[in-house]
């Protein structure tokens, strides 16, 4: 699970300089604050879309920056903006690169299918399992690139860690949650964090990661319990998972640290109850104006279609595949998924991500006065890997 | 409680190398001067002035000296003054319109250029790469493929010893006479269907609805010869060379949008239908030249394929077959048929004939698989797809 790069407002740091420090008054808590506009973020993700589409999908590079620019420019930390100064032309040459390396795997793993599967009929099995590990590569290296993107009045965050590293901890920790029923979860996350705030910094100001999962287990054990029935109910799935990343965003905020600067958020279990209803809501009425789009397409394909002798049954099948009716059933299914992409980026991207922001407090901010030292800005390479592997990493 | 925007400074800079805020006096001169306390601690030229994304206020940055240097600009007025004095390009953080019809002109282009690979490129270069292949190889592509088409098509292979002795008095006839230098297998599958696929590394399966179809050894003995055409041709081993190649591409294109598989699977089907149409007449013809050979009628295996899909001569983008009819007449048309026309001995007598008609006829054929056919590299069995 990655930690979509909100982990960047936690680089929030600093007060206006004091004039005169005084050490015995404690100092007020600084305010994160999110003031980016609904409707400017929707039409900027619906013309997204349509661009999407125009481009056969090349367009994703510049929307995903887009977004970010969006989100990281009206988020201010103690009245001073966030800025992205990733480009989509990064993303587009580490998507190139990525494919660059892809090619001789794909063509290895087809000619080790090619052996497998003379012993069994169907050998999918290491190709998902290579395609993991690799994803928490690329999930760490994103998670990199978006971290060293990340300018706060001038400075740079940085990162370091090894991608290969997080890949084999990642691996570790979800067989032992695989073995313990998903009881483990909470000591992955804490041990996960761990890795990525250690080698995270704000010019001298080091990450840290202060969570146990001993408190995340506290709070969460009742969405355990309530896993099973839940997902069998359907119903509740939403609010399950509502309720698992409130709990999850909530106790990550409030455990990250930047030198002596801590963080404290507000967010309640509740609070991404409606984030999710909403996107499930869309979600379900795009499926049911998909299913009734194909139901027309295909009803007037049958109702055209001619039998190949007389008085036979008419050829169905050859009627579904008349090229006008194929190219119907693929538009229509283009335009639910990008309508569910504009959804997601919506609701459980930027709606989200205002909340977060805006129930974040930090503490300790003096601590971050005149900080210097740049960390250096790293490549795009695993947002490459992630867009060939079609991994949603978070979606920012 | 965030600090209240009106005590801001007019102008604050940072230097990028630290995080403190210089609150600067701007002097507006040949180029712009920053001053603080006094002192000017920065120079900027006009036109290498750029905005920096920023919330409602101006954020600048400068492409001469350090990267992440800004200044910010609270007050409105001299927000506005400043801006007057950039270059065009200064003004907008580099997301205007102009952007996005460049990304979709580029982007056509290269869809454009992907098509044109998909369409032409990759065949030309699984055609060329074909012969280049070692035999081995492709027959353990054709074991592998061959598991997976079994556990898909169900039913067994049917090996009624008399009927088994007939069909391989028939393909040994028919192997010398096409001149195939390399060991053909044919295997009857007990499947309803009538169809008949062949697999790279030269196994081809006749599935027992299509022997029932049959009238008289010439026909079968033609479907069987249109088969060895393929394996003569290496069809099987192309269309996985083609086939991967394609879906690489699409993927690429595709790379993020979700159901890129289902997109990758529609295209493979139109190029498979497409291509596969000559691949079939020059297996057409090589039946053809085959069953002439023995002295036998070539029509009869039109025949046959009229009789499996009736005599519709419409087609349609999909079809991965020409049409029926027209493979008859072609067929009828082959070269030297006049003179040959069943010339020579019969393939089989009739007791052979009637042998191999029940070569599945010890067991109850139970399983009946559906009409789906293989959905790996070998792609030629599913209604549309005649033999």
């Amino acid at each position: 699970m990655d930690q979509p790069a909100l982990a960047v407002t936690a680089l929030a740091v600093t007060a206006l300089a004091p004039t005169a420090p005084e050490p015995a008054a404690p100092e007020p808590a600084r305010w994160v604050r999110f003031h980016g506009r609904r409707p400017t973020f929707r039409r900027l993700v619906m013309r997204g879309a349509l661009l999407e589409l125009l481009t056969a999908g090349f367009y994703r590079f510049w929307l995903a920056t887009d977004i970010r620019r969006h989100l990281w420019s009206h988020t201010l930390i103690d009245g001073d903006p966030l800025e992205y100064v990733g480009r989509a032309r990064e993303l587009l040459i580490g998507f190139l690169v990525a494919t660059a390396i892809l090619v001789p795997v794909y063509l290895a793993y087809f000619l080790i299918g090619l052996e497998a599967t003379r012993l069994q009929a169907f050998a999918g099995l290491p190709l998902v399992l290579v395609l993991y590990v690799f994803a928490g590569f690329a999930a760490y290296r994103s998670r990199r690139y978006r971290v060293t993107r990340t300018v706060w009045r001038g400075l740079r965050a940085s990162m370091t860690g090894s991608g290969i590293g997080y890949a084999l901890r990642m691996v570790a920790w979800d067989l032992l949650v695989v073995i313990s029923l998903g009881l483990a979860l909470p000591w992955r996350q804490a041990a996960l964090e761990r890795y990525k705030m250690r080698h995270t910094a704000y010019g001298t100001l080091a990450g840290a990661f202060d969570g146990t999962g001993g408190a995340l287990f506290r709070r969460g054990w009742p969405l355990w319990l309530l896993a099973i029935p839940g997902v069998l109910l359907i119903i509740p799935i939403p609010f399950l998972v509502a309720a698992f990343r409130a709990i999850l965003w909530q106790w990550w905020v409030s455990n990250i640290r930047f030198g002596a600067v801590r963080f404290h958020s507000y967010l309640d279990r509740d609070s991404l109850f409606g984030c999710y209803w909403k996107a499930t809501g869309w979600a379900v009425l795009l499926a049911v104006m998909m299913g009734l789009w194909l139901g027309g397409v295909l009803g007037i394909a049958a109702a055209l279609a001619t039998a190949p002798v007389p008085g036979g049954t008419p050829d169905y099948a050859m009627a579904f595949q008349h090229p006008l009716v194929v190219a119907g059933i693929a538009i229509g299914y283009l335009l639910m998924v990008l309508g569910l992409g504009v959804v997601i980026r919506i609701y459980l991207t930027r709606d989200i991500w205002a909340r977060i922001a805006e129930t974040t407090a930090i503490h300790g901010l003096s601590a971050a006065d005149g900080v210097t030292g740049q960390g250096s800005a790293a490549d795009a390479l695993g947002e490459g890997f992630a867009g060939g592997f079609d991994l949603n990493l978070g979606g920012i | 409680m965030p600090p209240d925007q009106a005590d801001r400074p007019p102008a604050v800079f940072y230097d990028g190398a630290s995080n403190r805020r210089h609150p600067v006096r701007l002097v507006t001169g040949p180029d712009l001067a920053m001053e603080e306390d006094g002192v000017t601690i920065a120079r900027w030229a006009y036109g290498d002035i750029r905005r920096a994304d920023g919330d409602g206020r101006l954020r600048l940055r400068c492409l001469s000296g350090p990267p992440l240097a800004r200044l910010e600009i609270a007050d409105e007025a001299l927000a506005a003054s400043l801006l007057a004095r950039l270059p065009a390009s200064g003004r907008d953080a580099g997301r205007g319109h102009g952007r996005a019809r460049q990304i979709v002109g580029w982007s056509l282009a290269a869809c454009v250029s992907i098509l044109a690979l998909v369409l032409y490129g990759i065949p030309f270069a699984a055609g060329r790469l074909a012969p280049l292949v070692p035999l081995s190889v492709e027959q353990r592509l054709g074991d592998a493929t061959d598991t997976r088409l079994r556990a898909m098509l169900g039913g067994r292979v049917c090996t009624r010893p008399d009927g088994a002795a007939a069909l391989a008095r028939m393909v040994e006839a028919l192997g010398t006479a096409g001149g195939i230098a390399r060991p053909v297998e044919v295997l009857v599958l007990s499947s309803p269907v009538a169809n008949a696929v062949t697999l790279p590394g030269g196994r081809i399966y006749v599935f027992d609805g299509l022997l029932r179809k049959a009238e008289t050894p010439d026909e079968l003995a033609g479907l069987i010869a249109h088969e060895m055409g393929h394996v003569h041709n290496r069809d099987g081993l192309r269309t996985v060379i083609r086939a991967g190649g394609t879906s690489f591409l699409i993927g690429l294109l595709f790379g993020d949008v979700t159901g890129g598989a289902a997109i990758i699977f529609a295209a493979n089907a139109l190029l498979d239908a497409a291509q596969s149409r000559d691949a079939e007449r020059v297996a057409d013809d090589f039946a053809a030249a085959t069953v002439t050979a023995l002295g036998r009628p070539p029509a009869a295996f039109g025949d046959l394929l009229v009789r499996i899909t009736g005599s519709d001569s419409r087609g349609t983008i999909l079809d991965s077959h020409p049409v029926s009819v027209e493979r008859l007449d072609r067929l009828a048309a082959a070269p030297g048929t006049a003179q040959t026309l069943s010339s020579g001995p019969a393939l089989l007598d009739d007791a052979g004939w009637q042998a191999l008609r029940q070569i599945c006829a010890d067991a109850a054929t139970g399983s009946h698989p559906g009409p789906d056919g293989p959905k790996g590299p070998v792609r030629r069995s599913d209604k549309q797809n005649r033999p």
